[in-house]
């Protein structure tokens, strides 16, 4: 991981509603063009729109061909996100992009 | 006590509230109001009431309030205008919901015609009609749930293919999708592919847009009904299909569900060159807005949080429920607070202390410090006389009713307040004065009419305090006295003498005579027997007077002046066989000095005395109660003219006057027991115990009534 | 972790009954008795789900539902609309202020703490 130095990392506030999604889209259009690591730890509450922004960036790493990852994620997030269908979101890396 | 009977006690409070609301909003509508706020605020009384009732199954109130209801929302939405005859329905019904609430409170099962005449009443003035008020709330999902009755006979399928794709409404309710799919886990075993196919790419996404659609597969053995519940509340902000597994896989190939189709979305979103439109957000950027403002501290600063107080937000002033027997024990002992201070001002005074001295002047301190005190704790036991003024509009509607009257009740004062036994035992005379004013006071339309007056007569009531005493007025614009007729009737009964001259005033005071009624036949209302001598005596039995003035065409007012409290009493403090006794002053009209040749024995030891040329009874208050010989010489002593309760006077005997101050009264039931003859007891200055006395018994006994032989030995052995 | 109810009612009945049937649910229930109180309220508690009526005095539910939503902070809190009315025109008119979701009055504890559930697990 000779790149390590290169690359962002962040971590996702507690409660991810729906007031939460601007600001996170906003924080991580601001990373952009870098390898992000981001630290789902503190979790708590994660809404559909949150989880959109967090799909898009995904999404939008990958089309740039950056790392991207959601790491760590708490019991709340990896619940949350195994109800919405999404629980690929978490410990995939998008760094061999297959595109 | 069980939270849900404290919680029942609070319903029927509140009820009551609303209930005096609701007709205090009626009558300020049928006086020309037609604010919004004030045909909102009767519109919730009965909604409140409906509410409470429904909680706990008062399906009487219930069905009732909601009629009710029905025809003042109609009101609210101008589809019904509120004229005169409307409001005269609606303020029957508000009568017959408070019979209801009164009723489902003590459990009694009213006469449903009433409830359903009015209900009738009300529907039939139109507006759109109510529907069932049970069934609808009882059941709430029942108008949700579909019906899909050519299915019901197959048996209901056990594997679902739910798809939904919420819009940003949806979220901006704070609604999410991951709720639904909470939801939707509970009624069983689901399997949950997400479409993110419409998803574009960050830059162009709006955080608060929707973009993402859900497939569930579910088993449940739960119906339909089950799973359309878990759209319930987004069902217009979000697109929901629901069909059973097979006919899914009927109608689509496999791989619209392969679980795997959001990946493969997801990847064709990321090959598309342009991302597609977003869906137009209904939420703007929020990071402007959150930016925080500098001025936001100083802002605060200015303007401190209101207090932590929520629960009485709405009221304008804190109050406390106290209970009754706390407060009347605190009466109590300010009552002997002052009485021990007398008695120390009296020891002062007897230890040739001088009135100048630092010591008397502390002392006249304390004692004005606790007038004040007595003052204040009697204003705890104080209430608004509205309590009462709150029952008369709807006992003028039914008095106005059966006799084919019109009438409008006006009251003022009604924060006038005085204290609670008085306010309890004002009820029944002021109904009665209101009953006589419409029954009696009051013409007919047509005579009115022909007299060039409004049909509707009018009846004021009103409330004031003047020098310490509260004076109510009940005043009408009726015909008056008739004053011919009153004479008539008082000689024909034998009350007053044929040839009797009588000034205008006496005339009309004749009604208060007791056995004196001028109504030909004893109306329904007015009638029971009871006259207004029974008014006149329970007036007086609370230290009140009574008194009329009427203007022939014109009308009557009546006048009651109370005391503020029942508590304390002006009182005469005489001296009888070396004992000291009470005489409440406002039975005495005056004292005067009989002279022997005013005395005149009449038979058995009875004696009567005359004053400026009428013969009244004398009666020596020492012999009536035993505690003196009856044949003792009355001159020396001072005679005290006095009138009962039923306006009868008579001259009592005592030995000597010592003064005239304001006492504790004390009551001798609670105390000791019931003495005939008096009244209570109190504590005077020098810590002796005075009785009160009860100058009625004392009358009615010399008048051969009741004798008080019991009372006599009973006294005898106490006193003697 | 405690989950905070606000309850908005003018009627104290109902505060009451919705006080103990919450607090008997685990929830810790926090009171206003009208729109504007509530408001007043939100200025020193989140709460995570707020109930409230509709008929109130001084500001009914339907301005208060629209006082909550235009403050940031607020937006995300769900809301349900306590409701007697079965017509579907204050469901829609709460709606559009921005309620979340409805418990229609008479409620049980079980319908009441479902339609919590529904709105903020």
């Amino acid at each position: 991981m000779e790149q390590s130095s290169d690359v962002g990392i962040t971590a996702l506030p507690p409660v991810l509603d729906l007031t939460a999604a601007g600001p996170l889209a906003a924080d991580l259009l601001g990373r952009r063009g870098a390898p992000l690591m981001i630290d789902g730890s503190g979790v708590q509450r994660l809404g559909a729109q949150c989880l959109q922004v967090l799909m898009a960036a995904k999404a939008t790493w990958a089309a740039d061909g950056n790392y991207f990852s959601v790491e760590a994620p708490s019991d709340a997030l990896t619940e949350t996100l195994a109800a919405l269908g999404a629980a690929d979101l978490v410990f995939q890396s998008t760094e061999e992009n297959p595109a | 006590m069980d939270p849900m009977d404290a919680i029942r006690q609070t319903f029927f409070q509140e009820c009551e509230e609303q209930l005096a609301e609701l007709e205090s909003g009626l009558l300020a509508m049928q006086g020309g109001a037609r604010d919004s706020e004030t045909v909102n605020a009767v519109f919730r009384a009965v909604h409140s009431v409906k509410g409470g009732a429904g909680a706990f199954g008062l399906d009487d109130l219930v069905r009732f309030a909601h009629v009710f209801e029905t025809t003042l929302e109609a009101v609210r939405s101008d589809q019904l205008v509120a004229d005169a005859h409307v409001l005269k329905v609606m303020l029957r019904a508000a009568d017959v919901l408070a019979d209801l609430v009164r009723a489902s409170r003590d459990g009694q099962v009213l006469d449903e015609s009433h409830a359903s005449a009015s209900a009738t009443e009300l529907a039939s003035l139109g507006g759109p009609a109510a529907g069932p008020a049970i069934a609808d709330d009882a059941d709430p999902l029942a108008s949700l749930m579909f019906q899909p009755m050519m299915v019901e006979a197959a048996p209901e399928p056990d594997r679902w293919i739910v798809r939904f794709r919420p819009r940003a409404e949806m979220y901006a309710k704070a609604n999410d999708a991951v709720m639904l799919l909470r939801e939707l886990a509970r009624l069983g075993p689901t399997s949950v592919s997400l479409d993110a196919s419409d998803l574009p790419d960050l830059a162009t996404l709006e955080p608060e847009g929707a973009y993402l659609a859900w497939t569930v597969q579910l088993q449940t053995d739960q119906p339909e009904s089950s799973i359309q519940e878990v759209f319930e509340f987004v069902d217009c902000d979000c697109d929901v299909d629901i069909k059973p597994a097979d006919a899914v896989m009927a109608e689509e190939p496999a791989a619209e569900v392969d679980p795997n189709a959001d990946v493969m979305a997801l990847i064709r979103s990321l090959q598309a060159e342009v991302a597609p439109e977003p869906e137009p957000a209904a939420i703007p950027e929020p990071i402007l807005v959150a930016v925080p403002i500098p001025m936001a501290a100083p802002i605060a600063a200015a303007a401190p949080p209101p207090p932590q107080v929520r629960e009485e937000a709405v009221a304008p002033k804190p109050t406390i429920r106290v209970d009754l027997d706390r407060v009347d024990r605190l009466i109590d002992l300010v009552g002997e607070l002052v009485i021990n201070g007398a008695m120390l001002t009296q020891r002062v005074g007897e230890a040739g202390i001088s009135r100048a001295s630092a010591v008397t002047v502390a002392l006249d301190e304390l004692e004005h410090l606790t007038r004040e005190i007595q003052d204040s704790v009697m204003a705890i036991r104080a209430q608004p006389v509205k309590s009462v003024f709150a029952r008369m509009p709807r006992l003028a509607r039914e008095v106005a009713a059966m006799t084919g009257k019109q009438v409008r009740l006006t009251s003022e004062g009604e924060a006038t307040e005085v204290d609670k036994t008085v306010i309890e035992h004002l009820a029944d005379p002021l109904t009665h004065m209101i009953r006589n004013a419409i029954d009696h006071g009051l013409e007919s339309p047509d005579v009115r009419r022909a007299a060039g007056k409004p049909e509707e007569g009018t009846v004021k009531l009103q409330a004031l305090h003047r020098s310490g005493r509260i004076v109510i007025e009940v005043s009408d614009d009726g015909a008056g006295i008739n004053r011919a007729k009153v004479r008539e009737s008082a000689i024909a009964k034998g009350l007053v003498a044929p040839d009797a001259v009588l000034s205008d005033e006496e005339t009309d005071n004749l009604i208060f005579l007791p056995g004196f009624s001028t109504a030909d036949k004893v109306s329904d209302i007015s009638g029971r027997g009871v006259g207004m001598d029974v008014v006149r005596r329970s007036i007086q039995a609370l230290g009140g007077r009574i008194n009329i003035a009427s203007r022939p065409g014109k009308g009557s007012t009546f006048t009651l002046s109370l005391p503020l409290t029942l508590a304390v009493l002006d009182g005469m403090v005489v001296t009888v066989a070396e004992q000291t006794l009470i005489v409440p002053l406002t039975a005495i009209i005056e004292t005067l000095q009989p002279r022997a040749a005013d005395i005149h024995e009449m038979g058995d030891a009875a004696r009567v005395i005359a004053i400026r040329g009428t013969y009244l009874p004398l009666i020596g208050v020492g012999a009536a109660l035993g505690w003196a010989d009856p044949e003792r010489s009355v001159t020396g002593g001072v005679a005290l003219l006095i009138e009962g309760e039923d306006g009868s006077r008579a001259v009592l005997l005592v030995d000597a006057i010592q003064g005239q101050r304001q006492v504790v009264i004390k009551s001798l039931e609670a105390n000791y027991r019931r003495v005939p003859g008096v009244a209570a007891a109190t504590i005077l200055g020098d810590g002796r115990v005075a009785l009160i006395l009860d100058v009625d018994a004392i009358v009615s006994d010399a008048r051969g009534d009741a004798p008080f032989a019991e009372t006599r030995a009973e006294l005898g052995l106490a006193y003697a | 972790m405690t989950k905070t109810v606000l309850t908005v009612d003018d009627s104290r009945t109902m505060r009451d009954m919705l006080h103990l049937a919450l607090s008997e649910a685990g929830y810790r229930v926090v009171q206003a008795v009208d729109g504007l109180d509530g408001l007043e309220v939100l200025k020193g508690e989140k709460p995570d789900v707020i109930v409230t009526d509709i008929n109130m005095p001084r500001m009914d539910g339907f301005g208060f539902i629209e006082g909550v939503r235009s403050d940031v902070a607020n937006r995300a809190i769900p809301i349900l609309v306590l409701t007697t009315e079965s017509d579907a025109a204050k469901k829609t008119r709460a709606r559009e202020a921005g309620a979340t979701g409805w418990i229609i009055k008479p409620f049980n504890p079980t319908k009441l703490v479902d339609a919590l559930r529904r709105v903020a697990a």
